[in-house]
């Protein structure tokens, strides 16, 4: 299994393929082969915290993970993959359409176990309200590129305060306009460096 | 010294852009951000009108002149919104149109080429665009010999020339009327990002990097004389003002596949428009500083480069200072949300720091935003009034420029769709002065080879 590990790390997809398939094949429990593969992906975002790895590769690893699940998927059978208790909602606030930050976030996030509930963009709200109110998530991420957003994502966090849901969960806020300064005007509990940093966060939140 | 005609405001104000440029002494540091995007909604106008009605930007930037007559430059190449609306362009969303009329105009990347169409593209990259990209991607394209499709392509055709219209009589009046040059005029991308940003997208170009990485290389170099012809037919004529390249890619690479994938290419093409007599503006997406020092190969004092937001204007500082001019510094955040006294003390550690030697240009990250409080603004411009200047005595100039259109040996010939020998063989022989049959004919023929291209941005 660590071999498997180690070329998801590496970024090698064929073996990363070929790997699983024997392992398939051998009948190990897909649960052990799944835990392998997230193993990798903790490796990757490791190697992007230390600047050896950029988003590309991090893209490609989400990749390779996607076409390799689509495999496992079928013969998981009703197994819980992520811990149904690790809830995060995550989205791109009304206004912005861009998705590529949310995406990797989504990605490494679900890589460290977490259930996401992504909300896709241009997200009113009301409906990161009600995602919070249905899920029970601890965790808000607030995404966005462009820094028109800083009033929608005060907005938001006004609305989850609104609805007494301040208790219940933590709003992280990431994407490339926004620093401490932006947290501090929104009333955001933390502010995300860049999705490694995020899923620390996440990690933190849930202890 | 107070210039007391529009004429010589003109020049102190593009001079002293230049001298920023060329990292040559100057009276102050130039407030020349590429896209001052405050300058359109400052008067109250919506976005939708700054991209619909061009009266109406303008209008916008006079009220924002009489109020900031500091400023070196105001923003240029803005999108004309009818040309999108006549072919049907799906790239954009568009306030007023798919957007609130207040939101800003967003890029919708999809996968316009296919992974498998790379050798397509590099065998015939503009039989590619007319076959393949179009159609996908101008919604009035899709259906190919009918009479709708056959009417967009006319309709885009005089868009164009509409658009070119706008910018120049745009460019004329506030040259003419109110001293104002321009920070750049015409665009282009790097050759990776022609493939990158509406071709492939971003998930599609980082997957191939690592699938097909040959493949992207190869199509790089075809997408680069493409380009590079696409820009010299929209730059400036006299070239006064930088070409503008913003790019979007890089910032999600390593240093190795920077240098692999990206920079050659892109390192060409630039090279091509200094050779042909122009500087560059370069907006660098992101955090460039992995790949900051490889601008140092390119001539000295040509390429002037916008530092964004996440990236570090002191890092570049070190590395570019000397080589190339940088742009950039003040905190969009601090614009947005800060005080005049955050906004006054951050200018002034810059105008101290960074300024000190030239080759410095006051700006946000790559733009002033839409929502910067007027008050900070005001005070960015009034630091460097008092911390940014040089020496007063030093009246700003435009260089002088050589005009005339250089021939470029590196540069492959402007393509053609029909080239003139085979309209001439059609023609069956010129009766009489060839040249000025084919002047034209061929001016024609690179106009609407060129339309093609801009559909890539």
């Amino acid at each position: 299994m660590k071999e498997l590990s180690e070329s998801l790390r590496d970024l090698e997809e064929e073996k990363v393929y070929t790997l699983v398939e024997k392992y398939v094949n051998e009948k190990l429990p897909v649960l052990e082969i799944i835990d392998a593969l997230n193993e990798g992906m903790v490796a990757v975002g490791e190697l992007f915290s230390q600047n050896t790895y950029f988003i590309s590769q991090l893209m490609f690893s989400a990749e390779i993970l996607k076409g390799v699940m689509k495999k496992l998927d079928p013969l998981l059978e009703g197994q819980e993959t992520q811990d149904a208790r690790k809830k995060v909602v995550i989205g791109t606030v009304k206004g912005d359409i861009h998705d590529i930050g949310k995406n990797i976030a989504t990605t490494l996030m679900r890589g460290s176990g977490f259930d996401v509930i992504d909300l896709g963009v241009d997200v009113p709200a009301e409906n990161f309200v009600q995602a919070v109110q249905d899920t029970g998530a601890k965790v808000l991420g607030l995404s966005a590129l462009l820094n028109f957003t800083y009033p929608e994502m005060k907005n938001v966090v006004d609305a989850i305060k609104d609805a007494g849901l301040s208790d219940q969960v933590k709003i992280i806020i990431g994407g490339a306009p926004v620093n401490e300064q932006v947290r501090k005007f929104c009333g955001a509990d933390f502010v995300a460096a860049d999705a490694v940093d995020g899923v620390n966060i996440c990690k933190k939140i849930y202890g | 010294m107070p210039a007391d005609n529009v004429k010589e405001l003109f020049e102190q104000r593009l001079g002293r852009y230049q001298a920023a440029i060329a990292l040559e002494p100057t009276d102050r540091i130039p407030i020349a951000p590429g896209s001052n995007n405050l300058a359109e909604v400052y008067s109250g106008n919506t976005n939708q009108q700054t991209i619909y009605d061009p009266e109406k930007w303008l209008q916008a930037e006079e009220v924002f002149m009489r109020d900031f007559p500091e400023v070196d430059v105001l923003r240029n190449n803005r999108f004309y919104a009818p040309l999108y609306d006549a072919v049907g362009c799906k790239t954009y969303s568009m306030p007023g149109r798919d957007l609130a009329p207040g939101n800003q105009i967003q890029f919708n990347e999809k996968e316009y080429m296919k992974a498998d169409e790379y050798d397509r593209f590099t065998e015939n990259p503009g039989l590619f665009m007319y076959e393949v990209f179009l159609p996908r991607a101008l919604g009035e394209f899709s259906e190919a010999g009918s009479m709708r499709t056959f009417t967009a392509a006319l309709k885009g055709g005089m868009a164009y020339m509409m658009a070119g219209q706008v910018m120049r009589n745009r460019a004329t009046i506030l040259e003419q009327k109110y001293g104002m040059p321009q920070p750049m005029t015409g665009a282009f991308l790097a050759p990776f990002d022609v493939l990158a940003d509406a071709m492939r997208g971003l998930n599609g170009i980082m997957m191939d990097i690592f699938r097909q990485p040959d493949k992207v290389i190869k199509a790089c170099e075809a997408a680069t004389h493409e380009i590079a012809n696409f820009a010299l037919s929209i730059g400036d004529p006299f070239k006064r003002y930088p070409i503008f390249v913003p790019t979007h890619k890089a910032m999600f690479m390593s240093p190795d596949q920077f240098e692999k994938f990206y920079w050659p290419s892109f390192k060409k093409t630039v090279e091509i428009l200094i050779d042909a007599g122009y500087s560059i503006r370069a907006y660098l997406e992101g955090d460039w500083g992995p790949h900051l020092h490889r601008l140092r190969e390119l001539p000295k004092g040509k390429v002037l480069c916008d530092i964004d937001t996440p990236g570090d204007i002191y890092k570049a500082k070190e590395i570019l200072g000397g080589y190339q001019c940088i742009a950039g510094g003040v905190d969009d955040a601090d614009l947005i949300l800060g005080t005049p006294r955050q906004v006054r003390d951050a200018v002034r550690n810059l105008c101290e720091t960074v300024g000190k030697d030239g080759g410095y240009i006051i700006s946000g990250g790559c733009h002033i935003p839409y929502d910067t409080k007027p008050e900070n603004f005001r005070a960015m411009i009034d630091a460097v009034m008092e911390f940014g200047v040089y020496d007063a005595s030093i009246a700003p100039k435009p260089k002088e420029v050589n005009v005339e259109k250089i021939h470029v040996s590196e540069l492959d010939p402007q393509k053609m769709v029909t080239p003139w020998n085979i309209k001439k063989e059609e023609l069956g022989g010129i009766q009489g002065d060839e040249q000025l049959i084919r002047g034209p004919w061929e001016q024609l023929e690179s106009m609407a080879y060129n339309w093609i291209w801009q559909w890539v941005f």
